[in-house]
């Protein structure tokens, strides 16, 4: 398979504490990824590193074929690799229609560029625009909620939020880190639908950050486990519980 | 719908108010706490594009004011440059002083900005007041707290031509810096003031964005130095104080982080009530306290921040 996002050998250390020893794993076009383990296992040091917000201390990061490892977070969105955040830190002041058209000034920008078109192209007709931010607001779901400061809204919503942010900029790769934790079950099963539906329609690619073996099961077309900073097995999401011991603990207690 | 609709009302009618106000007889003295006030409220605005928008709280602005004053002085009385020249000189020189503040400040954040700006004003103030200026023709030296004569084309201005000039500045920045908070490029500032993380994960590149609040902000603040060099004549080390950053700070807080209007009309209100009672410089900075403090209790967001946000709370209600 074509890899879309390829994350070769990747090491971090926090000071004496070695997160992350040597990390090597694919991503394919229009792949669903799960990155499983558990808690302090160096998932969420992981996607940070492949989202750019954190450094490595080694390793490459390749994007389309494309070293991304000096890149900040920033342009890495800007290049197609968008992610939402476990705790979605919203701007206060901000409504939803005014958060989505800061990622979509920056992100559009950047599409230009990626398609090839001209850089001095002008700018698409604001009706254009409007449209396009029309059909982010219905397909994530805000749209009665789109003139409320994002101070307001509920955790439900704050999440289709970063789902709203992070394909704002048409991205090929979204990185969901723990976005189904904490969430009451209908918001839970209405937002795997939202990205099961961005999957399907827009072949957008997935690297799902989760500690739960059933969502991953539910929604992944492959699984990388890693423990202790380490990937300790790879494979389809009905085997997870079978090879790693952390998954089964999960099953007995969920 | 015009989101900005009441506070572009508010500033035509208090524009309109003071471009009567010296037909009705006003003294001298009141003429001239009102024009200082009008460069003031500029000064004031200038500290919210990248104060209160871009939520960079800077508490050296007093840097970038008393950067274009000191370069009208000395380049008009030491170099004998026409003051035209030497006012479009000025105004890039704080421009510059602004690109190389926000350069290295851009790339702290929260109170790392404050301390660093404060560090920067206080310096600039430290070596105002140490310097001194030999001026080989006149034979004597300059600097120091008296300052550096500005020389300016005019022997005595009306005060009226000043009122007017500082009006009508005032009432140009106040537009264009309202302009600049409500375009794309204020969007982003806003952005990065409410979350720099979730900013820079829509694509925003953060440290450049805060650059340009600096160097947009420090032109304004620039041009309101320039104004106040022509008006007083003379480039004293207060202009780099740390009273004046202060100043536009707490306007800002009492009128409204990031609202532009709230803090031009705070700084223009305040400077007129204080300093037309005419009441000494300690007890100003009493009264300047309490008004911040008697806001905040009823206005947690400034004046018009709080009063925005319960504008709203009414749309998302309806």
């Amino acid at each position: 398979m074509a890899g879309l996002l390829r994350v070769e050998d990747i090491r971090k250390s926090f000071g004496p504490t070695r997160v992350l020893v040597g990390v090597t794993f694919d991503v394919g076009a229009r792949e669903v990824v799960g990155l499983f383990g558990p808690n302090g296992s160096g998932k969420t040091t992981l996607a940070n590193i492949v989202s750019g917000l954190v450094p490595p201390d080694g390793g490459r990061i390749l994007f389309d074929g494309r070293d991304i490892t000096p890149l900040p977070m920033d342009a890495r969105y800007r290049a197609g690799v968008a992610r939402t955040f476990q705790i979605p830190d919203p701007y206060p002041s901000l409504t939803v229609v005014e958060s989505i058209r800061v990622a979509l000034l920056c992100g559009r920008e950047s599409c230009r560029k990626r398609f090839g078109m001209k850089d001095s192209s002008p700018e698409p007709a604001p009706t254009r625009w409007e449209e396009e931010l029309e059909s982010i607001l219905v397909r994530t779901g805000l749209f009665a909620q789109r003139f409320w400061p994002a101070a307001k809204l509920s955790q439900g919503c704050l999440r289709r939020l970063e789902f709203a942010r992070a394909i704002s900029c048409r991205p090929r790769l979204v990185i969901l880190d723990e976005v189904f934790s904490a969430l009451s079950a209908k918001d839970e099963s209405e937002l795997a639908l939202l990205m099961r539906s961005l999957h399907r329609k827009e072949g957008i690619s997935f690297l799902l950050v989760s500690h739960n073996p059933l969502i991953l099961e539910e929604l992944c077309d492959r699984v990388v486990a890693i423990e202790d900073g380490c990937v300790i097995w790879e494979g389809t999401p009905k085997d997870l519980a079978k090879h790693v011991p952390a998954a089964n603990h999960a099953h007995d207690s969920g | 719908m015009f989101p900005g609709g009441r506070t572009t009302g508010a500033l035509g009618a208090a524009s309109g108010i003071l471009l009567l106000l010296p037909l009705l007889g006003l003294d001298p003295f009141l003429l001239d706490v009102l024009t200082v006030g009008f460069l003031l409220a500029v000064f004031a605005g200038s500290w919210d594009l990248v104060g209160g928008v871009a939520g960079q709280i800077s508490l050296g602005h007093a840097l970038f004011f008393g950067s274009a004053t000191y370069a009208c002085a000395i380049l008009t009385s030491l170099y004998r440059w026409p003051f035209p020249a030497a006012a479009a000189v000025a105004l890039l020189f704080s421009g510059a002083v602004g690109a190389a503040a926000g350069a290295l400040a851009s790339r702290l954040r929260g109170p790392f900005v404050a301390l660093f700006t404060l560090a920067l004003g206080e310096l600039a103030h430290e070596v105002a007041l140490g310097q001194a200026f030999f001026s080989p023709k006149e034979g004597y030296s300059w600097g120091g707290e008296g300052g550096i004569p500005v020389s300016l084309p005019w022997v005595e201005a009306s005060p009226w031509a000043g009122y007017y000039a500082a009006l009508l500045f005032l009432v140009l920045s106040a537009f264009a810096m309202l302009r600049i908070a409500r375009s794309r490029q204020g969007l982003l500032w806003t952005a990065i003031a409410g979350s720099e993380l979730n900013a820079q994960a829509s694509g925003v590149d953060v440290v450049r964005h805060k650059r340009r609040a600096f160097l947009a902000s420090a032109l304004f603040a620039g041009a309101a130095g320039v104004g106040f060099a022509a008006h007083v004549g003379r480039a004293t080390a207060a202009d780099f104080s740390i009273e004046l950053s202060f100043q536009a700070a707490t306007c800002a807080a009492i009128g409204g982080r990031g609202t532009v209007a709230g803090p031009v009309l705070a700084a223009l209100l305040l400077h007129a009530l204080f300093q037309g009672a005419g009441l000494p410089p300690a007890t100003r900075v009493l009264l300047y306290a309490a008004a911040l403090l008697a806001t905040l209790r009823f206005f947690p967001r400034g004046v018009a921040g709080t009063l925005r946000e319960r504008a709203r709370s009414r749309k998302m209600v309806s």
